[in-house]
């Protein structure tokens, strides 16, 4: 562990609890755009990581995210459970569908692995929006709970400021461990980690079980964030913002995804509020940045010898 | 019961019209094309725009709205494909897929920009808006013609396959591109006149489909789930199987509707997932 590594734990740390003790001091509605980039940043985390580290492109990320969401919002909303447990149970039902699906999908790759991804987050999402006996349907499940507890919007972000960097340090300690180069080499060459004794599928749904239970945890806090569920939340839409982030943010660095995440949101916001056009932005800055900096805004930082913390490849490993 | 096996039929029949485009472009590209869905879209409010300019709502002027409609997003495609698509054949497939999203975010925004959010709905032609009498039942006019219309676009494209020079080299490039390319043809005309041919199909299919129902633009990611699911059913790039796989789908929806409202929709994605796990057992323990 070398002192480079020590010292940017200690710099994330720094960071993050700034940014926390900072969402105290801002105004409500700057604080309610920070959770939602907070939580947007996790949930592009998790789909980078797979994406990134695991080689494996899925087109159905929101399934956890959506779970996550109804998780909680049913164990609150039906079955009355009180607030702290439903709030461990919609990560833990993520993760539920994510060991389910992610044994389905790593006996695939590639495109198929993406189309049985998709397929799955579809049924999660048909399942949502029929079952409306349960999950109220289209109407999705409102006013079952004070959005954010009750919390004013200002602490409320600092808390989700908090488990976010929590978690996204989770995701780092994991890339650097032993299991996260297993992932890392099934994810490149999964017939030489197969000779060096790894199974690629049983680490491939370890990958797929961690980043469905972060998206989870993402999907719980929005519920909460919000205060209600919407079979949406599982839906192609939630998926293809996520895909966009990771891209805009960059396919090769750990934080690709936080960065994505803050440059996405803030364009929607903004963009949006300023001239109607926003997707039109957001699409032709997908093209530039593919056919321009493929590896995205950390590829780039990367290049201008502004991050250290980009993606260890083959040849520079720490 | 007739009616609905017709429903089912003419709805599969506009699926196997869309999802055609997708797996021709993939099989010769190796792109998945994620706007498929946005240029069936784009071929609904084209055909929308473009059939009160032709004449109101005859037939004549309903066919050539359909038929300008498809050759607008065709051309849309070639250019697509010209100026962005040629540039990353060969990258990573996340870049190829990403490339495809922009264009679904631009032209959502366009469509938007142009003819609003709401709902709009294309008139059927008044002559073919009747029902025809067949037995005891009657069957919706407009979805007997849509679905005829469906077969000959079949027929035009399996003579093609078959018996023109085209169809060979296109057949020869989905079994093996370098070979062809070894051979002295021209890959990049034939990788940008599949891909406008395949928006051109999005295009029809979404023009003559059209009057079906509301259009609106969240149209372009339901349609393109469908066609994924169709395509991955038939197996990506061959269109027998999205045929065979379009049809049934139309029908276990248009069935469904009766039998099971709550879960057809459920059924048709197992269907996929179980089609995608099965196909998978007969290959190695990984395959790349």
């Amino acid at each position: 562990m070398s002192f480079e590594h020590v010292q940017s734990r200690w710099l994330f740390a720094a960071v993050s609890l700034g940014l926390a003790v900072a969402m105290l001091m801002l105004g409500p509605g700057i604080a309610l755009l920070a959770t939602e980039v907070a939580i947007m940043a996790l949930f592009a985390s998790s789909l980078g990581f797979l994406i990134n580290y695991g080689g494996m492109v899925s087109f159905g990320h929101a399934a956890y995210f959506g779970l996550g969401a109804y998780g909680f919002a049913l164990a609150a909303a039906k079955l009355g459970l009180p607030l702290w447990l439903a709030v461990v149970l919609g990560p833990l039902t993520a993760a539920l569908g994510a060991v389910l699906f992610g044994a389905l999908c790593v006996r695939l790759t590639h495109i198929y692995f993406a189309m049985l991804t998709l397929a799955c987050s579809e049924i999660v999402f048909t399942v949502l929006f029929q079952a409306y006996d349960y999950t109220g349907g289209d109407n999705g499940l409102t006013n079952f709970m004070a959005p954010r507890f009750g919390l004013s919007p200002q602490i409320y972000a600092a808390l989700t400021v908090a488990i976010v960097a929590l978690c996204i340090a989770f995701l780092a300690r994991i890339v650097r461990s032993p299991l996260g180069l297993a992932i890392q080499a099934v994810g490149e060459e999964p017939h030489r980690a197969a000779a060096l004794g790894f199974s690629p599928r049983l680490v491939q749904l370890v990958a797929c079980v961690i980043a469905g239970t972060l998206a989870g945890i993402a999907g719980t806090m929005y519920s909460v964030f919000q205060g209600n569920a919407f079979p949406d939340y599982a839906g192609v839409g939630i998926t293809i913002d996520a895909l966009v982030m990771v891209v805009i943010g960059g396919v090769k660095g750990f934080y690709g995804g936080v960065f994505g995440a803050i440059i996405y949101v803030l364009l929607k916001t903004f963009v949006s509020r300023a001239f109607t056009h926003w997707e039109l932005v957001i699409g032709l800055i997908l093209i530039a940045v593919v056919l321009i900096f493929p590896t995205g805004i950390a590829g780039l930082l990367q290049k201008l010898g502004l991050s250290r913390t980009a993606r260890p490849s083959g040849e520079q490993h720490p | 019961m007739a009616a609905q096996l017709l429903n089912g039929l003419t709805e599969g029949m506009m699926l196997f019209l869309i999802a055609s485009g997708l797996t021709l472009i993939f099989g010769i590209t190796r792109i998945v094309n994620f706007a498929h869905g946005s240029l069936y879209m784009l071929g609904a409010f084209l055909a929308y725009h473009l059939m009160p300019m032709l004449g109101g709502s005859t037939v004549a002027s309903f066919a050539s709205a359909v038929l300008l409609s498809a050759i607008l997003v065709g051309l849309l495609g070639l250019v697509f494909e010209v100026l962005i698509l040629r540039r990353i054949y060969g990258a990573d497939d996340l870049l190829q897929l990403i490339i495809t999203l922009a264009l679904v975010l631009i032209l959502r925004d366009v469509v938007k920009a142009i003819w609003g959010a709401n709902d709009i709905s294309v008139p059927m032609p008044a002559s073919l808006s009747g029902a025809l009498q067949i037995g005891g039942t009657f069957l919706p006019l407009f979805q007997i013609v849509a679905f005829a219309v469906g077969l000959v676009v079949i027929t035009l494209m399996v003579s093609i396959m078959r018996f023109t020079r085209a169809g060979v080299l296109l057949r020869a490039a989905t079994d093996d591109r370098g070979m062809v390319a070894l051979l002295g043809i021209n890959q990049a005309w034939i990788f940008s006149s599949v891909f406008a041919v395949g928006c051109f199909l999005a295009g029809l299919a979404g023009a003559l489909a059209a009057p079906f129902g509301n259009v609106n633009y969240l149209l372009d990611t339901n349609i393109i789930v469908m066609a994924f699911v169709v395509v991955v059913i038939g197996g990506l790039g061959s269109l027998s199987g999205a045929l065979i796989a379009a049809l049934s789908v139309g029908m276990v929806k248009g069935l469904g509707v009766i039998y099971f409202p709550r879960l057809s929709t459920v059924l048709i994605f197992l269907i996929m997932a179980a089609v995608l796990v099965i196909r998978s057992l007969g290959r190695g323990a990984i395959s790349k």
